[in-house]
């Protein structure tokens, strides 16, 4: 079945606790496995303001999922999502008409990347800030040169 | 009864641009879950800016119009400022 590139974002209910929203996120990505589909990334945001009050509350929980699917795990998806009464708000678009597998393996390698930043970052920057220094003098030296 | 007077209107003014901002630069997506971008492009109530107040050409502003509805259906920038959490309260 022909996939498409989809996004879907959607709010949950403020006081739903960590176990909760991940039962949310397993249940929703199961629908688009089961169907075919492919996940490229979940994104689940901190605890945001909201723009205005939605069914009382301030508050909630943002998740964007991003993902492939044939067009008709939409419609399971939405209906899914209506019938989840913590689940606030949601919002399907469509990015593309076709999908690129490229896609993918961008994000694996986007996901690598950051978990790599953050790990070096955690121990230390200080042999890179020691080759930058040099890099920075040898780059000064030509440019003198180049004046006179 | 008479309302007392008022200050003179507060009137935000906005930067003229010539150029289109999403044509400029290339490296600006738009997004309707940037809310910090589309609030460029609104006014202090919440409605959207016409073209010729941002400068948007008519390619980005279709696709602005769409992002700034899908905002505020998912509750990242208000309809109004009347229904808004952070803005000031509803003016009479
Ligand atoms: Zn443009």
């Amino acid at each position: 079945m022909k996939l498409r590139h989809y996004e879907t974002l959607y709010l949950l209910h403020p006081d739903l606790n960590d176990e909760e929203r991940q039962e949310r996120a397993d249940k929703l990505q199961k629908i688009i496995t089961d169907d075919g589909g492919q996940i490229v990334k979940v994104d689940p945001w901190p605890l945001r303001k909201l723009a205005y009050r939605v069914q009382k509350q301030t508050q909630g929980w943002y998740v964007c999922m991003e993902y492939a699917a044939p067009a008709s795990t939409i419609q399971e998806l939405t209906r899914n999502m209506r019938l989840d009464e913590s689940l606030m708000k949601f919002v399907t678009i469509k990015k593309d008409d076709t999908f690129d597998p490229a896609v993918l393996e961008r994000a694996k390698q986007e996901a690598e990347a950051k978990a790599a930043q953050e790990a070096a970052e955690a121990e230390s920057g200080e042999t890179a800030e020691e080759s930058a220094d040099t890099a920075n003098e040898t780059a000064d030296a030509g440019q003198d040169e180049g004046k006179e | 009864m008479q309302r007392p007077s008022r200050p003179m209107k507060r009137r935000r003014v906005y930067v003229r641009r010539k150029v289109c901002r999403f044509c400029a630069d290339k490296n600006l997506v738009m997004d309707y879950k940037d809310a910090d971008l589309l609030r460029h492009f609104i006014t202090e109530h919440g409605k959207i800016l016409p073209r010729r107040i941002t400068g948007t050409c008519a390619k980005h502003q279709r696709k602005l119009t769409t992002a700034i509805k899908n905002a505020r259906i998912m509750a990242l920038i208000p309809f109004t400022s009347d229904h808004a959490l952070e803005r000031r309260p509803p003016r009479r």
